[in-house]
């Protein structure tokens, strides 16, 4: 239709990038997208679809591979922007924090723009880095308890 | 992707499409009745090519399960996204498949092909939806039914075709439901009402 950015399509590399912002985006905390609210919104933009809350079925496979499953419903925040200049950023969060939605999206959208580097430098590796950390250490804590269960062979030495 | 292309919708989703489902259904049960469908301050803003009550009508009633079919003037990249968007509306090109409909006067001489619903289910049928320049200042037809005491004029801008072409594909209970919109305002006439032309009256009396 007409020029904006997001109207080529992407290349692999590009959506393989976006994919992981938007999961880093997704696995954030509120407070470490609100440290970031002036910045994200320093810019004029319009809400496509404002912040809403919303339900989503989440379905699963045992051990990944068995036939699919209903796990249960979550509750599921999106958020839909348009930042000045054309580019749209979106977000799905877990949860129900319409800001961190906002946020979130904004953020979707200022990565897409020129500044990229800036924001992925600023934003999305600290923010990586913080669920790294997270991971790490709720793994390690998960790791102490483990319990390794074997049988001694009677009559075998 | 058609992202650039999309608007906003409905400033409070929630209240606004309950206001204009509201006045959509108070269209219906008063055939003939010209209503507002919203107040301005709950209009969606403009979307181009459609009408204020055209745009905010397809927001209230469309949705993942309604399948929509577009006449030609209606079928732009613009109204496309905006409506897949914030609806979630498949939009089909078979008649047939489709639950709403969105036409122009340029459709009214050929209503063929839509679902008219079945014996067990006339609700299931295709709900028109029209848009006109106007909804008055065309020559006057009388309105009977459920929903009018007496009778109710009409004065739509639209030629016998229409008429003819809905006298065709009524085949009570089956039939279609067709609500017209011009500018913010909304005309309902579902398929109960019986059309009498004035000067035919006195003819049919004799």
């Amino acid at each position: 239709m007409n020029s904006a950015p997001d109207s080529t399509p992407a290349t692999p590399a590009e959506h393989q990038a976006r994919q992981r912002w938007i999961g880093v985006l997704a696995h954030s905390r509120s407070d470490e997208l609100l440290r970031h609210e002036a910045a994200l919104r320093d810019a004029d933009y319009q809400l496509i679809r404002a912040a809403e809350i919303g339900m989503t079925l989440v379905r699963g496979r045992m051990g990944g591979t068995g036939a699919p499953f209903n796990v249960g419903e979550m509750s599921v925040t999106r958020c839909v922007v348009r930042v000045a200049g054309g580019l749209t950023g979106y977000s799905y969060l877990a949860g129900r924090d319409k800001v961190q939605a906002e946020l979130a999206a904004l953020a979707d959208a200022h990565l897409q723009g020129a500044q990229q580097a800036y924001w992925l430098k600023e934003l999305i590796e600290p923010l990586a880095e913080a669920q790294a950390t997270r991971r790490a250490q709720k793994e390690a804590e998960t790791a102490s308890t483990k319990v390794e269960f074997f049988t001694m062979v009677r009559g075998d030495n | 992707m058609s992202a650039n292309l999309l608007q906003p919708a409905f400033a409070n989703p929630v209240l606004d499409s309950q206001h204009s489902f509201r006045s959509a259904i108070k269209a219906l049960a008063e055939p003939g009745v010209i209503q507002t469908l919203l107040q301005p301050s709950q209009e969606p803003p403009a979307l181009e090519g459609l009408d204020a009550a055209t745009h905010a009508l397809c927001l209230t009633v469309l949705d993942l399960d309604t399948p929509l079919w577009l006449a030609e003037a209606f079928d732009t990249p613009v109204i496309r996204a905006n409506l897949s968007f914030h609806c979630g509306c498949p939009i089909v090109s078979d008649r047939r498949k489709a639950r709403f409909a969105l036409l122009d006067e340029s459709q009214l001489h050929d209503l063929s092909r839509f679902d008219l619903g079945n014996d067990r289910y006339p609700d299931q049928s295709c709900t028109l939806l029209i848009q006109l320049p106007s909804l008055e200042g065309g020559s006057t037809l009388s309105l009977r039914g459920p929903g009018i005491q007496t009778e109710n004029p009409v004065s739509l801008p639209i030629n016998g075709d229409f008429w003819q072409q809905r006298e065709f594909h009524n085949d009570f209970p089956r039939g279609l439901d067709v609500f017209f919109v011009a500018g913010s305002q909304v005309l309902g006439l579902p398929r109960s009402t019986r059309v009498i032309e004035p000067i035919c009256d006195s003819k049919e009396r004799a």
